[in-house]
């Protein structure tokens, strides 16, 4: 079956036509929902309802464009939901903890960090970090988009993103030193 | 431009390593998904597929016959009265037969007449237990029939149009235009009060045959009764299939069977969030634990409803207040959760002692704990829940001695690093509760001299 195929399918609301099309994106879209989440339950969780969000808004697509491209920005607004829906019961990290945290090194090697590594690093971030960094590093919106989507003000979204940026930066440098150790050693 | 270029390179490298990551959900993900979905399937009009639509189309069909049932059924009395009975009333009551009635009907409509029901019923109908015993092949003996209604007919005669044979000839008469009545008919030998329901479902079987047999019931879970008419009541959710053997004194078996469709019930469970929530101040989140229930039915018990699944709330005054869920199945079977006091003040109290002895060394500041004052060197309270709080003392001039806003820091009896006379003073409390509920209080202390 073809995308298009798929996208009529499940635009009738058709069983089989929605499993493949779960069955062809899931795991793609679980690698997008995996950077919002604190963990893999709740990007699993997120991806459940990007994926009710899908089959029932699938008459929003409008054809043209990337169909992954949309599924992807069908899964962003929802962990957007879920960040809103979940904001009460975060566990709040002091920001100012992280305000000294410059490190002086310049550029990370892409070939030296594993995707799980950069995983685990934007789930250990605030909720509030994580999302304006990979809204805005990764999914590449605008700071003013951004505080429109998370309802924040611009600037928190520039602060909170160059605070983000700080704290992994720091993390990819321990986490460098502690690979290096591993080599220096054997 | 240094810091850009850095934050290129921190940019790329998340979105190159990141950006096309597959990572297999694990198989629960689908089916809860698709568990989810067929939910909202459901909920959703789809003339494609059964859904609620259906559902509530064959729900309220169903009401319309039972109702209808119902009805005829209480109205008996009034059509016997109104409406002399037929001499065919006689054989329609013998013969509990189905076939008899299709039988009548046919010969009805080929005749093409209505005129003469009592003649061409005496003449034409079949006598039951013939078709029964000629394995099901109907067949039409006038003659013994005749003999049949004689024997009954004497009886018959007396009770004229009595209720119970009344109900039987309402349904010939309703069944009449229906050729296909012999399932219905069968069935409707023994009419279940109610032929599905929310557990525990009571239902009352009325049979229709003639009192002199011996009954035998039996429930489908275990259950049986010889009671002519009977009740039951289905303790667990399932489809029972529920049949009647009925032995009638000449030897002859009746067996009818219906089924009894018993739904489970929704289970209405929910918690408030934040436990300790101060009112009205936080909204509060309700985190809905509720099982097998397709609707919701919030009441806050301020006046103010909502059908979400997990609504919040926002209370306008402080107080305590009841809240109730009332949860529904998708077959309507209801249950309800509900938190009396929600915001319970019970565990909310201060107190104050009427005396202490200040430290004679010196002054302390008035931290204290409550292991720690046990020679009551500090005058501080006993509480619980208590969110803000001012103390104060005065002299019995009035004049303000101590002010503490820290519920943690108590009156050591000092002043200025002097120690305050013995005597008499006035404390003054106000503050809130962790529910929102303020509280004010006061009254005397007395501080005592030490004794060494």
């Amino acid at each position: 079956m073809s995308d298009q195929e798929i996208i009529e399918g499940c635009a009738k609301h058709d069983r089989q036509a929605q499993q493949i099309l779960y069955d062809r994106y899931s795991r793609f879209l679980l690698g997008v929902c995996m950077r919002y989440a604190v963990d893999r339950a709740e990007a699993e969780d997120i991806l459940q309802d990007s994926f009710l969000k899908i089959f029932f808004g699938i008459e929003d697509f409008s054809g043209t464009g990337s169909f992954t491209g949309w599924l992807r920005k069908v899964a962003v607004n929802t962990a957007i939901t879920h960040y809103h829906k979940n904001l009460k019961y975060r566990y709040y990290v002091d920001i100012e903890e992280y305000m000294s945290a410059e490190t002086g090194v310049s550029s990370f090697e892409e070939d030296f960090y594993t995707s799980d590594e950069l995983y685990k690093i934007l789930n250990d971030l605030p909720a509030g970090y994580r999302m304006v960094f990979n809204l805005y590093a990764i999914e590449g919106y605008k700071h003013k988009e951004i505080a429109e989507l998370l309802g924040i003000d611009t600037n928190t979204s520039k602060s909170q993103y160059s605070r983000a940026r700080a704290v992994i930066r720091e993390k990819l440098e321990i986490l460098r030193r502690l690979k290096n150790s591993y080599t220096d050693n054997g | 431009m240094k810091g850009k270029k850095e934050d290129k390179n921190l940019r790329d490298l998340f979105r190159h390593k990141l950006e096309n990551v597959e990572i297999t959900p694990g198989a629960s993900v689908k089916t809860g998904l698709m568990r989810k979905l067929g939910r909202k399937e459901f909920l959703r009009f789809n003339p494609g597929r059964f859904n609620i639509y259906y559902f509530g189309g064959i729900v309220a069909a169903a009401v319309a016959v039972a109702l209808l049932l119902v009805l005829s059924g209480s109205d008996d009395d009034k059509k016997s009265l109104l409406q002399p009975a037929p001499s065919s009333e006689i054989t329609i009551e013998d013969l509990t037969d189905t076939l008899i009635i299709s039988e009548e009907e046919q010969s009805l409509q080929s005749t093409g007449a209505g005129e003469t029901t009592g003649k061409i019923s005496a003449g034409q109908v079949v006598d039951k237990p013939e078709s029964k015993s000629s394995s099901g092949i109907t067949n039409v003996q006038p003659d013994e029939k005749t003999t049949f209604r004689q024997k009954d007919g004497i009886n018959r005669s007396d009770v004229d149009g009595s209720i119970s044979k009344g109900s039987i000839l309402s349904d010939t008469g309703r069944y009449r235009n229906n050729v296909q009545s012999n399932l219905i008919r069968k069935d409707a030998l023994f009419a279940p009060s109610v032929t599905s329901g929310c557990i525990p479902l009571k239902v009352r079987f009325k049979s229709n045959s003639i009192s002199s047999a011996s009954f035998n019931w039996s429930f489908g879970d275990g259950g049986n009764s010889n009671e002519k008419d009977s009740e039951w009541i289905f303790d667990n959710d399932g489809e029972y299939k529920v049949t009647l053997n009925v032995l009638h004194p000449d030897g002859l078996k009746e067996i009818y069977s219906a089924v009894i469709t018993a739904h489970p019930l929704p289970v209405a469970h929910f918690e408030v969030y934040p436990e300790d929530a101060v009112i009205p101040d936080d909204e509060i989140q309700l985190i809905n634990y509720s099982a097998n229930a397709v609707r919701f039915r919030w009441e806050f018990g301020d006046g103010t409803a909502s059908d979400l699944f997990e609504p919040r709330h926002k209370y306008e005054k402080a107080g305590n207040y009841t809240i109730r869920l009332t949860v529904y199945s998708e077959f309507g079977c209801s249950d309800s959760h509900v938190l009396v006091n929600a915001f319970s003040g019970s565990d909310n109290f201060i107190e104050f002692p009427n005396a202490f002895i200040p430290n004679p060394g010196g002054p302390t500041g008035g931290y204290y704990s409550f292991t720690s004052d046990e020679a009551a060197r500090i005058f501080h309270p006993v509480f619980s829940g208590v969110s803000d709080y001012q103390l104060r003392i005065f002299s019995k001039r009035g004049i303000l001695i101590f002010e503490s806003n820290d519920i943690n820091i108590g009156w050591d009896g000092y002043l200025n690093g002097q120690r305050c006379d013995p005597g008499v003073y006035i404390w003054k409390v106000r503050g809130n509760f962790r529910n929102g509920e303020p509280f004010t209080k006061m009254g005397d202390l007395t501080l005592l001299k030490d004794n060494q």
